[in-house]
């Protein structure tokens, strides 16, 4: 006999789906009555209430949630897309999780205050109470499962996902060496310092070393290779500036391992917008892989389709969104209206738009 | 009422200050406006909700009445105030996806697709040029005397009065145009092709009114039925009466196609104002007409969130002023008057001028 029900979507929910039935089954519906009455009951992403927040440095902050049960949970290592709404608008961001897989769900997150950074500094003043939203967890940003020497380098607020690496290894009883290399500016800028040099002290296979970059400058390539002595160019993990990673990166290339670096970098900060540079910029589209060049004169519209690209698009004046199109970085300036968009994904009409930098657009 | 001629100098200083009060306002944009428009779409599923139950489960005339009422009130307030305006990408900046342009599929038998085309792109971009905007007359309607007299144009009191009624067919076929394939002009693949969306669309939406809702209250089906026939009745007529007032009152201009050729963006600017009629009264309606009462406003800046045309309507009225502009603006039954007129007035062949202007009714691909 064969079991029904297995493979294909059941017979009954997929006729409670059915679109014969809007708007009884209007999902969207159902789910901001639920939400109305508490947000935690939502079913779109995964809420997550603040149950504490704690200062980690002058700038830096760290918030314990708790997720929804049905969260599906994290390992070391990995990030989380955090939806926030400020003055209206949704706005997303990645954020590493800065704390090992806990029985009871909780989770952290750790942010430093960029300037210009809205997302970051609305998050930070949130209180215990408040309520947002997490994505699934994402990223293969992960310690190695083998018990072999292990290398984390992070530097500044790149010490949240080896955070977790560390808290999760101390929990497994490692007992084979791990080296963490931190960089950042001085002692009071030393995210989990305390955390971190009380673990060092206790467990013998872990080998902390710090370098503030305040009194020996920022790690050249010698002090960097002095940094990593006597690691053997073991697996690594890095997490940083692109700069960081690039200059280890190259350390293991010419080693001739290059496989056994992993790496993470944050996103650069906002983009400066250029004035009045005449420059062509590149455009990266993300969905068909093309790269065109966008100059300060043309509108983004004309130069794709220039480039042979043909992008949806209607009235060509900026008034029928037609062509609006998700920027996924860059910053452009709308001639009609005279607004700069430089923050990540964020809606743009092409047919009015100027490249201001290089971007990168959901095409 | 003639046109306002402005010199090309002035009609830069004129494009430059509504240019400013645009930005003005976009810069302001941000939590009232979500508010407002996540309260409009709770109001609007808290009036359906009542409405069909009302129909449901009532049994005298009194219940039945206020089911067909408020019923009526919903499909006004998803058609015009969220509907229309979030297709217009009012609400795009919040980063809802439920309130996005791109993917919003409103409660009507016109298919979003379809309308974001013959509306946003052809109606907003054409407003009131002869021959290339369709809305002007629906190519059933003779406005103006510079649409040709045809031995059909008499019926057209009748003619409107089916549209007004149906209103909501009317504007889901627009963009079939089949004024073309009776003319044999159409392949009727390509028929197939444009009327699949609406085919759609219309299936789903008959099935809910005059099927599901009705099957769902058992031996009170006729009552459920006729309630929601009454209601799809009485939102035709509104919106159809709304959308006559905002380009057809005696005050509104129409233009050549040489008129337009070659326009800057004040005259554009310009234009829009002269085509357009504005409604004065409560705050009811403007929320029920979606803010078309401030089609005057609507038309200058279709993508600023509607209820801010409230704010910027004195002083779009007081730039106006300041250049000569005629500013049509009047109450709803003087407004909606003078469209009814004018679809009487030019039913006979009077008023006809000479060739020249390319007739509205050989409307062009």
């Amino acid at each position: 006999m064969q079991i029904q029900g297995q493979t294909q979507p059941k017979p009954l929910a997929r006729w409670l789906r059915s679109r014969w039935l809007h708007p009884l089954n209007d999902a969207v519906a159902w789910e901001q009555m639920l939400c109305a009455i508490n947000p935690m009951w939502s079913r779109r992403d995964y809420p997550a209430r603040v149950l504490a927040v704690i200062d980690e440095t002058a700038d830096t902050r760290s918030l314990w949630l708790q997720p929804v049960a049905r969260w599906p949970g994290h390992r070391a290592g990995q990030h989380v897309v955090v939806e926030v709404e400020i003055d209206g608008r949704r706005l997303h961001r990645s954020f590493s999780l800065s704390s090992a897989p806990t029985a009871d769900g909780r989770v952290r997150i750790t942010l430093k205050r960029q300037p210009g950074a809205r997302v970051s500094a609305w998050i930070q003043q949130l209180r215990a109470g408040d309520v947002l939203r997490l994505s699934a967890p994402q990223g293969d940003f992960l310690a190695p499962a083998d018990d072999a020497p292990l290398l984390l380098i992070g530097a500044g607020s790149g010490i949240t996902p080896l955070m977790a690496m560390v808290e999760e290894l101390r929990a497994g009883g490692r007992h084979a060496p791990l080296v963490l290399v931190h960089i950042c500016r001085n002692e009071e800028d030393f995210i989990f310092g305390a955390r971190l040099r009380e673990l060092a002290s206790r467990w013998p296979a872990f080998d902390l070393r710090v370098h503030f970059s305040a009194v020996a400058g920022r790690p050249d390539a010698v002090a960097l290779t002095r940094l990593l002595a006597g690691t053997g160019h073991c697996e690594a993990r890095v997490c940083g500036p692109r700069a960081l990673v690039a200059a280890v990166e190259s350390l293991y290339r010419a080693a001739g391992v290059a496989g056994r670096v992993r790496s993470e970098s944050y996103r650069g900060r906002v983009l400066p917008a250029a004035d009045g540079a005449a420059s062509a910029h590149a455009v990266h589209c993300t969905n068909t892989e093309r790269v065109f060049t966008a100059g300060a004169d043309t509108s983004l519209l004309q130069a794709a389709e220039a480039a042979g690209l043909q992008p949806a698009h209607g009235c060509r004046i900026g008034i029928c969104m037609s062509c609006q199109c998700r920027k996924r970085s860059g910053s452009v300036l709308n001639l009609r209206t005279g607004e700069r968009s430089s923050e990540p994904d964020e809606l743009i009409q092409l047919c009015v738009s100027v490249a201001q930098s290089p971007l990168e657009l959901a095409l | 009422m003639s046109k306002a001629h402005l010199s090309p100098a002035q009609l830069d200083a004129f494009q430059r200050e509504l240019d400013a009060l645009r930005a003005e306002v976009a810069g302001d944009i941000g939590q009232r406006d979500a508010e407002h428009i996540r309260g409009v779409v709770a109001s609007a599923r808290a009036h359906a909700v009542a409405g069909r139950s009302l129909l449901m489960f009532g049994f005298d005339p009194l219940s039945f009445a206020a089911g067909v009422l408020a019923l009526a009130k919903a499909k006004i307030l998803e058609n015009m105030e969220i509907g229309h305006n979030v297709l217009h990408g009012q609400y795009d900046w919040m980063g809802d996806p439920t309130l996005n342009s791109q993917t919003y599929e409103w409660d009507i038998v016109c298919a979003s697709r379809d309308w974001r085309k013959t509306h946003n792109v052809e109606h907003h971009n054409h407003t009131n040029i002869l021959g290339k905007d369709d809305d002007y007359g629906y190519g059933l309607l003779r406005m103006t005397g510079e649409q040709r007299w045809t031995w059909r144009t008499p019926l057209q009191p009748l003619s409107y009065l089916l549209l007004a009624l149906l209103f909501q067919w009317g504007v889901a076929i627009q963009d079939l145009k089949l004024g073309r394939w009776f003319k044999g002009r159409m392949q009727p693949g390509e028929l197939r092709q444009r009327a699949a969306p609406f085919l759609r669309k219309a299936r789903g939406q008959l099935f809910k009114d005059y099927l599901l809702f009705p099957l769902l209250a058992f031996w009170n089906w006729p009552r459920v039925l006729a309630g929601n026939a009454l209601a799809n009745l009485i939102r035709n007529l509104w919106t159809n009466a709304i959308i006559f007032c905002g380009h057809f009152t005696l005050d509104a201009q129409v233009y050549s196609k040489a008129e337009v050729a070659d326009e800057s963006r004040g005259a554009w600017y310009l234009r829009q104002i002269q085509g357009s009629g504005n409604l004065e009264g409560g705050r009811w309606l403007h929320l029920l007409s979606g803010h078309l009462s401030h089609q005057i406003e609507h038309h200058l800046f279709p993508d600023i969130p509607a209820p801010r045309y409230t704010e910027m309507a004195p002083r779009v009225r007081e730039i106006c002023a300041r250049y000569g502009v005629r500013y049509n603006s009047a109450g709803f039954w003087r407004q909606y008057l003078g469209v009814l007129w004018r679809i009487l007035r030019h039913a006979l062949p009077l008023d006809r001028r000479p060739a020249g202007l390319a007739p509205a009714t050989h409307a062009e691909a």
